[in-house]
């Protein structure tokens, strides 16, 4: 009788114990640093979980940067490690990563792309889709901005300018006028950063040209890039562009028009709320946005960035995983981190979505520039492509190297690689 | 009673215990920690791993990486500027260090400013050393260039960027490069210093030598051995010099400022490319043992 | 029979160019300007804002000093708590590493090692690898004994990182003091190892300090290893903090000084207490007959 009463109990708590071992699954998800706003995502999580009471979800932040995620990454995605889950990774890294087969495929959890990526602007889902096969799902979308100084444009009665030598104009009359030798007309990246590959592209793209074709094989225009280098040099032999460009760096660009010494500046999304809302801008409420102007006879063409969640491929909890990617990309998760952060939403009906429309004004604008962003180079050797790009132009604009010889040097070093 | 001679000794299996036991650990450690990984790099080497674009298998090159590395011109440059790097900051560090060990050790009233100036840039971190330094260094924001302009121009072109001309660019890291390694250098020779016997400089003294005389015949002399261990090393760190122009120049503008640790860097982080960076990884091990070859002899000998 | 041997002292007069006590001042205050400068620097720097830093021409002193640099300093992130595992590590890291480097050079500089050539040649080549390169095969290693995010993970690479210069420093001090000292020691009764402890590491207290700051400030300063190894918040280091204080488009230098200046203090410290010993010395006579 004992007997049969403690085997039993045995046979209760042991059920008991497997069964909650079961339903309890810790997910570990990588985030980056405070830009990808894991403040934010953490309520998501909870969310989540509040939703999902199997799952529990832990953030790791590894790394503030790109660079340093990267660094942490390839150690341990090298050393095939399970401990993380779910990465958070830049818009240029799905190709890459998944060609080191470090992400898992989506296909299997969402579906196929034709109907899984539907809903995202195509930027995004071409992005992320790489030979058929869905390696990861955008998280927020980012884009480069034209910033500008509303106030000072009105008080020269300048127009926005729409093109790049109506810009430059419009630039050396402000700064004449106002007679401040620190006045920068315009702000760009030079210094060897990621950002400077957007720098090369962007005129490069505004006289209609393409890098490459849709199989990654590059159709670079030489004379069209070299004429994109000139149109900067032109820029900073006017006065336009500070000649020491190729220091410049996002932050830099930042907190220089934030002090009010600058008219247009180049700059990712998350520069708004800081003209905004920082305790130390001068330029609060000063701030316009518009789409970056074409060259002559060509489009307005634009950058885009942002971030995306992908299934690590040595997890192993991957359907849990895959369902919480789902989630945190979904419309409502959008909806979210556009009216609480101002994080750009990366499908198109969320921009209408009315609360965003209140909580956000300025993605009025916003949105018009995002859907005609561009994705830089998709492929798997990215890290040569972006390296080659961003420092042969950091040397250009520094002047220790002619356009003509960058891009020569470009061509010949990509040719191998972008096939 | 006489001594054990020292052949007798070497003979006792006891000393030969004894060596057993003292070797033990530290060669314990280093058979734990990087012997394996610097048996996978050197087997790496051989092989075609470039993790991106790979279709998984890895293929078999042998000896196919080091003859890409012998065509590389990215490779020249890198080694041309990091044996630059070691030419200059080595003496350069040895120098400035020398200069500062003589100084800590004076007689000053209240010393410690000194010595705790002397060893300060050890305590930052070596990361951030490159980019204060680069801060210094920056045109608009930089130190150099306000106290420059402060002293009237000193002959350089106003806001002059010193970061983006090769040249200049090139000098602020290896000055930078003095700066932090000078401290390393300063303590080994201190310590070297305090190990001179006064007797010598007495005899000295009472035989007529002069300051000078007394430095260039006893002092560097006996601070030989020191100066050996401290050039070992500071070379096998200029070898692979990495930090400081990281970030400093990122090796630009271009990559005038590129060593041979970034390129490798590059290679393995950025590009995914594990095989080739292997290869590097082992030239600059060669590069590493070939310099410090000579120096290593001496120490043995003694 | 008496032992007179010359005893190194511990502030030997050494001869020196530098002449006249003006030069000297002049000297060193260049050595205080050169060490002191960046550091007086960070600390300025954290007393100002963003904007401040933009600013043309440049300002050196804060217009309206702030400590709210150093309030989110310590906000943003555990600071406190990386300080402390920085510091434990350190100092394991800086034991651990003396007390192998002492009985291998102790092994090398006195005992008639056959191949000690080949011996120094290993333990030094083991530094002749860029780190980077051996992260991935040391990760394993710590993954499979399952010490990731402990000290442990840090201590053992840091002693083996260490373990060539130290050896070496040590190896050269350890040659430095005349065999006689130890036979002496020996003949009066004294083992080996009691004679390594007792006489020769006394003597060499200068290189023993030396060969201790060098593997304190290593493991201080490393970063490579530890964003690798011990990534989660609680195990975090100092220099791996630091810069989680950046975004992927922020650098906030102010905040950054702030937290700099946070790990050099102890640091300084530390160095200001026991700078009398390492540059001073410490030897009090050695055996007398």
């Amino acid at each position: 009788m004992k007997r049969r009463f403690l085997l039993g109990t045995l046979a209760l708590v042991a059920g008991l114990a497997s069964g909650a071992a079961d339903a309890q699954t810790t997910l570990r998800v990588f985030s980056g640093g405070a830009n990808q706003r894991p403040d934010l995502m953490r309520k998501l999580f909870d969310q989540y979980q509040a939703a999902n009471p199997g799952v529990k979800i832990d953030i790791e932040t590894g790394g503030a940067t790109s660079e340093l995620q990267r660094q942490y990454l390839s150690t341990v995605l090298n050393a095939k490690d399970a401990a993380i889950d779910i990465y958070m990774i830049d818009i240029v890294n799905p190709a890459q990563y998944f060609g080191a087969g470090w992400l898992e495929p989506l296909n299997a959890y969402v579906g196929e792309p034709a109907s899984a990526m539907k809903p995202y602007l195509p930027a995004y889902a071409q992005a992320n889709v790489i030979n058929g096969k869905i390696a990861a799902m955008p998280a927020f979308a980012d884009a480069m901005f034209m910033y500008y100084r509303r106030d000072l444009l009105e008080k020269h009665g300048v127009a926005e300018p729409k093109t790049w030598d109506e810009l430059s104009a419009a630039a050396q009359k402000i700064q004449k006028a106002e007679g401040d030798p620190n006045l920068q007309g315009l702000s760009i990246q030079g210094a060897p950063i990621e950002g400077a590959v957007c720098t090369f592209l962007l005129p490069y793209w505004s006289q209609g040209k393409d890098f490459n074709d849709a199989n990654g094989r590059m159709t670079l225009d030489k004379g069209a890039a070299v004429k994109g280098l000139n149109q900067w040099l032109g820029m900073v032999d006017a006065g336009v562009i500070k000649k020491n460009v190729a220091e410049v760096k996002t932050p830099d660009t930042v907190n220089e028009f934030k002090a009010g010494q600058v008219v247009f500046a180049i700059n990712w999304g998350f520069a708004w709320d800081r003209f905004k809302d920082d305790k130390d801008s001068k330029v609060a409420g000063k701030v316009g946005v518009m789409p970056l102007p074409a060259m002559a006879g060509g489009k307005s063409a634009t950058c885009v960035g942002g971030w995306q969640w992908a299934v690590s491929a040595f997890s192993r909890h991957k359907p849990e995983a895959a369902k919480l990617v789902q989630f945190m990309a979904s419309a409502n998760a959008g909806k979210f981190l556009a009216a609480e952060g101002s994080l750009l939403p990366t499908i198109p009906s969320v921009y209408a979505e009315p609360e965003v429309v209140k909580a956000v004004p300025w993605f009025k604008d916003a949105a018009a520039v995002v859907l005609a962003g561009r994705s830089r180079p998709l492929s798997e050797r990215y890290g040569e492509v972006s390296d080659t790009i961003r420092t042969t132009t950091s040397a250009v604009l520094a002047r220790t190297k002619k356009p003509e010889e960058g891009v020569a040097e470009i061509e010949s070093r990509l040719a191998r690689v972008m096939r | 009673m006489a001594t054990p001679s020292l052949i007798e000794r070497a003979r006792d299996p006891s000393e030969r215990t004894l060596a057993i036991l003292l070797l033990a650990p530290a060669f314990a450690l280093l058979a734990l920690i990087v012997v394996y990984p610097i048996g996978k790099l050197i087997w790496n080497s051989f092989f075609d791993l470039r993790l991106s674009g790979g279709s998984g298998a890895f293929k078999f090159v042998g000896l196919l990486n080091y003859e890409d590395v012998l065509k590389d011109k990215d490779f020249w440059n890198a080694t041309k500027n990091t044996v630059l790097i070691t030419l200059i900051t080595v003496p350069g560090a040895l120098v400035v260090g020398l200069g500062l060990a003589l100084l800590a050790n004076l007689p000053f009233r209240r010393r410690w400013p000194v010595r705790l100036a002397l060893l300060l840039p050890w305590a930052l971190p070596l990361s951030f050393a490159g980019l204060i330094f680069a801060w210094f260094f920056h045109t608009e924001y930089g130190v150099v260039n306000d106290v420059v302009r402060r002293l009237g121009g000193l002959g350089f072109e106003p806001q002059t960027m010193w970061l983006l001309k090769p040249n200049y660019a090139f000098a602020a890291i290896c000055l930078t490069i003095i700066w932090k390694t000078s401290s390393f250098m300063a303590l080994i020779l201190l310590a070297g210093l305090q190990m001179i016997p006064r007797s010598l400089y007495e005899a000295a003294e009472v035989d007529g030598a002069s300051r000078w005389q007394q430095f260039w015949q006893i002092t560097i002399p006996m601070l030989m051995p020191s100066i050996v261990v401290a050039l070992i090393f500071r070379t096998i760190t200029a070898l692979q010099t990495f930090d400081i122009p990281y970030t400093m120049t990122k090796g630009g503008p271009g990559n005038a400022t590129e060593t041979l640790a970034m390129l490798i860097h590059k290679t393995t982080i950025d590009y995914l490319d594990v095989g080739y960076g292997s290869t590097l990884a082992v030239c600059m091990f060669l590069l590493s043992l070939c310099v410090t070859a000579v120096y290593l002899r001496r120490i043995g000998k003694e | 029979m008496m032992n007179t041997v010359a005893l190194p002292t511990p502030r030997s007069l050494i001869a020196s160019p530098l002449e006249g006590p003006g030069l000297r001042f002049i000297a060193a205050s260049m050595v205080v300007v050169n060490g002191f400068f960046p550091a007086v620097w960070i600390l300025l720097t954290s007393l100002k804002t963003e904007t401040e830093l933009v600013s043309k021409p440049i300002t050196w002193f804060p217009h309206a000093p702030t400590l709210g640099n150093y309030v989110q300093a310590f906000t943003d992130q555990p600071l406190l708590r990386y300080l402390g595992n920085s510091l434990v590590v350190a100092l394991l890291a800086t034991v651990f590493s003396l007390l192998v480097s002492a009985c291998a050079a102790y092994a090398i500089a006195r005992l008639n090692l056959k191949h000690r050539q080949l011996i120094l040649t290993a333990i030094v080549a083991s530094s002749m690898f860029p780190l980077v390169t051996l992260l991935v095969p040391i990760f394993e290693t710590m993954r499979s004994l399952g010490l990731l995010n402990s000290y442990t993970a840090l201590v053992l690479p840091y002693i083996v990182l260490n373990l060539p210069v130290c050896t070496l420093v040590l190896v050269s001090f350890f040659q430095s003091i005349p065999r006689d000292l130890e036979n002496a020691a020996m003949i009066d009764g004294c083992t080996r190892i009691g004679a390594l402890w007792r006489v020769v590491v006394p003597l060499a207290a200068p290189g023993v300090f030396t060969a201790g700051i060098l593997a304190f400030v290593n493991a201080w300063d490393e970063f490579l290893l530890a964003l690798s190894l011990n990534s989660s918040a609680s195990m975090r280091t100092l220099p791996v903090g630091i810069t989680l204080y950046q975004g992927e488009f922020t650098f906030p230098w102010p905040i950054i000084s702030a937290a700099l200046i946070v790990a050099i203090v102890p640091i300084a410290v530390l160095i200001a207490i026991f700078q009398e010993r390492v540059v001073g010395g410490l030897t009090q006579g050695g055996l007398k007959g």
